[in-house]
């Protein structure tokens, strides 16, 4: 065994909310075996439009050291118990994507087979109210749940134009440095191919050893400078704009994500606890610029804060983040559309694989590939969960959807789906995004009923087993019933720490 | 609707350890439906049927199947089984023990085993094993069920059982005909084949044929019903050598050993298995009384036939886990039961997902032979971890892994796999802390043990 080596120089391109995540989590986990150094230009700007998160942030603020009730006021966060699809199965349905999940099994059989045999006979009541995440969506409440229950989960709603900045005097206390400016030259070594050094407008060259790509979309050194490959998913995944605009807040404090499927795509509605996000999601194929941001503003359920704004972006991802000394990191690795809102969690998942493969010395190519695989996985997964969003439908309202209906899904997609519709099973994965009680409540919540179910859920007499059911939804509702309203909790806690601002 | 689907009727070939597992499970997961056994007795090369190992993951298999894990030890049928003593393996290296449960305790989510190569480069560290409190009984020959809180560390390990073969048979059957499970003696003449390919019925040597919806081929290495279907596998014999198996039986004392004992030679090796009043004993290498198969089924699941056993995959008796694999295919086929049209998606699911649980438990065995067959010959994915584990301490990760990373490190470290550089990320935590804690934990291991009653002691007590 070789004694501690010498730090690694890390320079991170780009101060987005992927940069200066990774900038943050290398000074707390490894800031022991590697310098941060992080450029960035104000000039440039960020996207900053991922706004919705899943449970897994919970870790990495946590892993950060950081105080939730500090962080959430910082960044005017709200709790989020799920996702509200609002007429993507046929329009007039709605359904919520929970953090948690539907009742408990029963002798190892999971219990939306229980559930599905009772409907099929006029039995059972709805899914949803067997959900705690629904229940507690439905009434706008909010509690944490006790620690270690597995029963729901929570993420947050929060401003990404201040995550960054908040994770910036974090990484900066803890010795991270900050350039600001433009990249004008990247050096490349001739020999090995790496990335050598930065060259800056102000004439200063900085040098590192690995470079971290968060420069988005224009994806500095993973595309420009290093040509790794993008594969194109917008067969699958038509959506390449989004138009965004912020609203007042009306009515009560939602605890959770609105996604609202429109002719051409669909519309986000985040609530924070200042005002809400909302954005088009759409196909320009599809819709025009105007007609989408008019749509939008028609939309909209408070008072404009801003104009609309529009975002040009394609699905798909890079055949390899991690070439050479480049790792990219964020939209410069991938861009999956936020309908599920995974952003965030790509960005987290990229930065703790490079943290388990961390180079210790030279970067050796199976390190590499390790990485890219664990990319890939994380990605394939999620895109055949979103496609699926858009596959599952019987809308025939306008081309967009007459297009997803009838479009041939991935291989991978199409297996899942068909097992789904013979016998109610989920392929069962471990790695990687959307386990079963996710891909449940889409396939529930967008009508695809399967013929079957499990054969051991006959087992028992239905009468009974409607009124365990009906059991389970009893104490589902007297526990929201005692839990505080969501703006109430989030006031309290506020209040706690001083006043809002 | 689902009546159209269920499954009404099983027939199981094969009347040892495999197949009346196999009854028992589907007996009573499918209530309503007909289990059928028909009574062929198991070859010498079915070792599931033969062999004594049971791991932790046994109590969870007789939890569904309803039998009482003290009853059969105080029947004599079954003893405790902590884990396995290496000697001799790799050549003139101290014993080892591979332990079942945990090996020392991780230090802010930096596992163990990275703590512990660190304390072993500065001349701080005991033998890997002295951090298991499973292997540190199984050394002092006590045993008592694990405790529940997990802060004692007399929570930190787990336990299989040591089953007595003929005994577990006769039992497994006994509980079978409770389950109302029908039994024909005799063998399986022709094979009645469906239009589709599957399986209409066994004709039986006696006349009389066998009808069901679903066959279970419990008949070990001839596969006499998946065999006639479909024959492709995956030869596992250039990663696991040996090819021959002798077994034996003599008598011994009472009150068995905990732990079974692997003794390497220069062709081959031996094991100890002590039972209740007997032990018996094996001698695996290249020439014996039995040849053994050593290869994986690549559709352990065609049609409406499902392979378990030897007929499904076949390896060698290190680590003894031929029987965890059958209750393992068992709750897999229980988890994606398909309908009775056994569509070939519902089946290529189950292959697909079988096949991620074989891979690992040949990795591991073939981990066991790495030096002896070269390192470049090895699998891909055992090539992946032996690289990971021993460039950084990292283990990849694999879907349905089938071993724990404890005993990944436990089995690497034993066999000289150790970590070439420290994972950057382990350097978070204070060295000198950790290593108290280590010391700290050796003692109270030590301590633990000392203090427990002798196992007769124990065993008198909970067997009254």
């Amino acid at each position: 065994m070789s004694d501690q080596p010498p730090k690694t120089r890390v320079v991170i391109l780009g101060g987005g909310t992927a940069g200066w995540m990774t900038a943050a989590a290398l000074v707390k986990q490894l800031g022991h075996a590697c310098d941060v150094h992080l450029i960035e230009s104000e000039e440039i700007g960020i996207v900053g439009v991922g706004e919705a998160t899943l449970p897994h942030v919970r870790f990495f603020v946590e892993s950060l050291g950081l105080d939730e009730a500090d962080f959430m006021k910082a960044t005017h966060a709200t709790f989020k118990l799920g996702i509200e699809f609002h007429d993507f199965g046929r329009i007039g349905t709605h359904y919520l994507h929970p953090f948690g999940s539907f009742g408990a099994p029963l002798n190892d059989v999971p219990f939306h087979h229980y559930w599905l045999r009772l409907h099929r006979a006029g039995l059972g009541g709805e899914l949803w109210d067997t959900s705690v995440c629904n229940v507690m969506a439905a009434h706008h409440r909010f509690e944490p749940p006790p620690s270690g229950s597995p029963l729901y989960n929570y993420a947050y709603q929060f401003d990404a134009t201040l995550f960054g900045p908040y994770l910036r005097s974090y990484s900066l206390a803890r010795g991270a440095i900050r350039t600001e400016g433009k990249v004008v030259d990247v050096e490349v070594d001739g020999t090995t191919g790496d990335v050598a050094a930065l060259r800056m407008e102000s004439g200063e060259r900085i040098e590192g050893e690995l470079f971290v790509d968060c420069s988005g979309f224009r994806a500095l050194l993973i595309g420009q400078i290093l040509q790794e490959e993008w594969e194109d998913w917008s067969r699958w995944l038509p959506c390449d704009r989004a138009v965004a605009m912020p609203c007042t807040s009306d009515g009560p404090l939602e605890p959770y994500t609105r996604a609202h499927a429109m002719s051409a795509g669909w519309r986000w509605r985040i609530p924070l606890q200042h005002r809400v996000g909302n954005g088009y999601v759409y196909s320009s194929a599809h819709i025009s610029d105007q007609d989408a941001a008019d749509a939008l503003v028609a939309a909209v359920e408070g008072k404009a804060l801003a104009d609309p704004r529009v975002l040009r972006f394609r699905a798909g991802r890079r055949t390899r983040s991690w070439s050479k000394n480049v790792v990219a990191v964020g939209l410069a690795s991938g861009f999956l559309e936020p309908l599920e809102s995974t952003s965030i969690y790509l960005v987290q998942g990229a930065i703790a694989q490079l943290i388990e493969l961390f180079p210790i010395g030279a970067i050796r190519h199976q390190d590499r590939d390790e990485f890219n695989h664990a990319v890939d996985v994380e990605y394939d997964r999620i895109r055949d969960f979103l496609i699926l969003h858009y596959h599952a439908t019987t809308r025939e309202d306008s081309s967009f959807w007459n297009h997803t209906r009838t479009m041939e899904v991935p291989d991978s997609l199409q297996s899942k789906m068909e097992l789904w519709r013979r016998s109610a099973r989920v392929a069962k994965y471990s790695q990687g995004l959307f386990f079963e009680p996710s891909w449940v409540a889409v396939y529930v919540g967008q009508g695809i009923v399967p013929e079957g179910w499990d054969q051991r859920a006959d087992a028992w007499d239905s009468g009974k087993l409607d009124a365990a059911i009906e059991r389970v939804r009893r104490q589902v509702h007297e526990r929201v019933a005692a839990m505080p309203e969501h703006q109430a909790f989030i006031s309290a806690r506020n209040a706690a720490i001083g006043l809002p601002e | 609707m689902n009546d159209e689907r269920s499954i009404r009727s099983v027939a199981v070939a094969g009347g040892g350890i495999v197949g009346l597992s196999a009854a028992n499970a589907f007996a009573r997961a499918l209530p309503g439906s007909d289990l059928t056994v028909v009574e062929i007795p198991p070859g010498p090369a079915a070792l599931a049927d033969h062999l004594p190992t049971a791991h932790p993951n046994i109590a969870r298999f007789h939890a569904l199947i309803g039998i009482d894990e003290r009853e059969l030890v105080r029947a004599g049928v079954a003893s405790y089984h902590l884990g396995t003593i290496f000697e001799n393996w790799p050549a003139k290296s101290e014993p080892w023990v591979h332990a079942f449960g945990s090996y020392g305790k991780p230090a802010a989510a930096i596992p163990f085993d990275q703590i512990w190569v660190r304390a072993k480069c500065a001349g701080k560290a005991l033998a890997y094993d002295r951090y298991s409190v499973g292997a540190a009984l199984a050394r002092a020959g006590k045993f008592v069920h694990p405790a529940r809180d997990p802060e004692f560390v007399g929570s930190r390990f787990e336990y299989g059982l040591r089953l007595d073969p003929d005994l577990y048979r006769a039992r497994l059957r006994e509980h079978a005909e409770g389950a109302g499970v029908r039994f024909i003696a005799g063998d399986v003449g022709a094979v009645e084949r469906r239009e589709d390919g599957g399986i209409a019925a066994l004709q039986l040597a006696t006349g009389g044929a066998v009808e069901a919806d679903w066959f279970i081929d419990c008949t070990g290495p001839t596969a006499r019903l998946i065999g006639a279907l479909d024959d492709s596998i995956e030869d596992w014999s250039a990663w696991i050598p040996f090819d021959c198996i002798t077994l034996m039986s003599e008598a011994a004392s009472a009150i068995p050993a905990l732990a079974d004992r692997v003794c390497a030679g220069e062709r081959g090796w031996t094991i100890d298995w002590p039972l209740h009043g007997r032990a018996l004993k094996a001698r695996v290498g290249s020439d014996g009384d039995t040849k053994i198969a050593r290869y994986r089924r690549l559709r352990p699941f065609v049609h409406n036939v499902l392979a378990l056993g030897d007929a499904a995959t076949a390896l060698d008796p290190l680590h003894g886990f031929q029987l965890e694999l059958v209750h393992r295919a068992i709750l897999l086929a229980l988890e994606l039961l398909p309908g009775r049209d056994f569509h070939p998606l519902e089946i290529d699911e189950y292959n697909r997902r079988a096949e991620q649980v074989m891979r690992r438990v040949r990795d591991f065995i073939a981990l066991h032979y790495v030096q002896q067959v070269g390192v470049e010959n090895a699998p891909d994915s055992l090539a992946r971890t032996l690289d990971q584990y021993g460039y950084r301490g990292r283990m990849p990760f694999h879907e349905d892994e089938s071993v724990t990373r404890d005993s990944w490190t436990a089995v690497l470290l034993a066999l000289g796999v150790v970590p070439g550089n420290l994972d950057p990320a382990s350097g978070l935590i204070p060295f000198e802390q950790a290593i108290s804690a280590m010391e700290r934990l050796a003692r109270e291991i030590d301590q633990t043990v000392a203090e427990l009653p002798a196992y007769a002691d124990y065993l008198a007590r909970i067997t009254r």
